[in-house]
């Protein structure tokens, strides 16, 4: 699109941006240089795979190229989200089952509406951040329950002797998991647009749409993001608290 | 109901913390578990209460194995207080109401007469339990487990974090509600002079196992293990 193409010339010169960082690193002595030059590095060769992956994948038949694309993106958020409570019983296949209805719901509403058509140039970005924001949520709310459950144990045991249920016992585990988990995106959601344009938002008037139809789109997915969210967060909590607890009602230890 | 009868009976318990545990606890008793750190002491409360469970032998709640008993009504009748209040967040009116509230018989819950019972005014129901003093909150808790009118009162060292004057208090507290709710007590401590003042029977714990048992003024005064004399010397 019209001045918003960069030649692999141009591209270089951002090379002087990490240079910059790296100075300050020196500076400082924080013996970052090595780590910001690597990580750089290997987010501009991750991203031209993505590009040269999403080439191919748009020149697929539709239903192949997403179905390909967004159960790679499903497995991938799944390891990286429930990795932070790997000791936690069947958290793969629950964090898995969760992301993958969550992105089907939402991207079927999105059809359904016709906010999109179903081609693998739009489903494919939307399911990124869809599913990269329901990985977020589902990886706080794992850390939060672990961390709530260590703090708290004096207490859901003192619920459990006083006669609670284990639902009952995790009643306040579970409210805080989930304002946690929920906070991040209700403030984002509060300041959207004063503090910084939102990404979607900014690549689209990059790419010629006109600001109030890029706002339209933006307050769809943020809506959508908010939903998946909240979704996710409520059903990972709601289902992975109950492994804290035995058939007889009796608090295990599964923390690390 | 015979003074004799028996409330809790352990048969050869096992865990694996605690090796063939086998006691009573008789109506209007109250027992002492004393031992050093690690002997399995708060474990053995844990499986009365069945927040734990026996890998074998058998537990017995007024003659029925406490197996056969639905968990919550278990742990409504068999009450326990730990070390720490663990009160929640919120009044202690709310807090008392706890147990109460969770069975569904939140009408028979008499927040004032509870209060008043561990020596608390009306006035401290709207408190916040975070303004309350450490000995205040341990009374709450115990106003709390008392909500659930249980037989049985489990105390896990529960004067343990108290200055001498609100444990001695909360010490006549506990054999005035022996007394007036005809309940039998089993409290763990670390305090040996509490064990002697407290305990008509006393119950000595190592390593997971029973080592000596009997009636507390016999055991202090001539212990039958070399363990327990060992113990009460250090």
């Amino acid at each position: 699109m019209e001045g918003t193409e960069l030649s692999n010339l141009s591209l270089l010169f951002i090379i002087v941006f990490v240079f910059i960082p790296v100075s300050l690193s020196y500076w400082f002595s924080l013996n970052l240089s090595k780590t910001i030059i690597w990580s750089s590095i290997r987010g501009v060769v991750q991203l031209f795979i993505i590009g040269y992956v999403l080439t191919f994948l748009f020149d697929l038949p539709n239903w192949q190229g997403i179905g390909l694309w967004v159960a790679v993106m499903v497995v991938v958020a799944t390891i990286n989200a429930a990795r932070k409570g790997k000791n936690i019983p069947f958290v793969f296949p629950v964090v898995f089952i969760i992301i993958a209805l969550t992105e089907v719901f939402i991207i079927s509403l999105w059809l359904l509406f016709g906010y999109i058509p179903f081609s693998a140039e739009k489903v494919i970005p939307i399911s990124g951040m869809i599913i990269g924001n329901s990985m977020i949520a589902i990886g706080l709310a794992i850390e939060r329950l672990q961390s709530q459950f260590r703090e708290e144990k004096g207490r859901v045991l003192a619920a459990l002797s006083l006669g609670a249920t284990p639902q009952q016992a995790s009643l306040q585990i579970v409210q805080k998991t989930l304002k946690a988990a929920m906070i991040p995106n209700i403030d984002g959601l509060k300041t959207i647009g004063l503090v910084q344009l939102p990404g979607m938002m900014t690549g689209l008037i990059l790419g010629g749409v006109s600001p109030m139809d890029a706002v339209r789109y933006q307050i769809v997915i943020s809506l959508s993001i908010f939903v998946s969210v909240a979704v996710c967060a409520m059903m990972v909590t709601i289902l992975l608290y109950r492994f804290y607890f035995n058939d007889k009602m009796q608090l295990i230890n599964i923390n690390s | 109901m015979d003074k004799n009868q028996s409330i809790i009976t352990c048969k050869d318990v096992s865990t694996d913390r605690l090796k063939d545990i086998s006691f009573e606890l008789r109506r209007k008793q109250i027992m002492t578990i004393v031992g050093p750190s690690g002997a399995g002491k708060s474990s053995l409360l844990f499986l009365l209460n069945r927040l734990e469970e026996p890998i074998s032998g058998k537990i017995y709640y007024l003659g029925q194995n406490i197996k056969d008993i639905p968990v919550t009504q278990l742990r409504c009748e068999i009450g326990m207080v730990f070390q720490s209040a663990y009160l929640f967040d919120g009044t202690a009116e709310e807090n008392i109401q706890y147990g109460p509230k969770m069975s569904g018989k939140l009408e028979d819950c008499n927040v004032d007469r509870l209060l008043d019972l561990v020596d608390l005014p009306k006035s401290f129901k709207m408190r916040h339990v975070t303004s309350l003093s450490g000995g205040e909150q341990q009374r709450v808790a115990i106003a709390r487990t008392f909500a659930n009118k249980p037989s049985v009162l489990l105390l896990d060292e529960a004067t343990s974090a108290l200055d001498i004057k609100t444990t001695e208090h909360i010490e006549e507290l506990l054999i005035r509600l022996r007394d007036e709710k005809e309940i039998s007590i089993l409290m763990v401590t670390h305090n040996l002079k509490q064990a002697e003042r407290m305990g008509s029977q006393t119950l000595y714990m190592e390593e997971g196992k029973l080592i000596e048992r009997g009636m507390t003024t016999r055991m202090f005064a001539h212990p039958e293990t070399n363990h327990f004399e060992k113990f009460l010397k250090e």
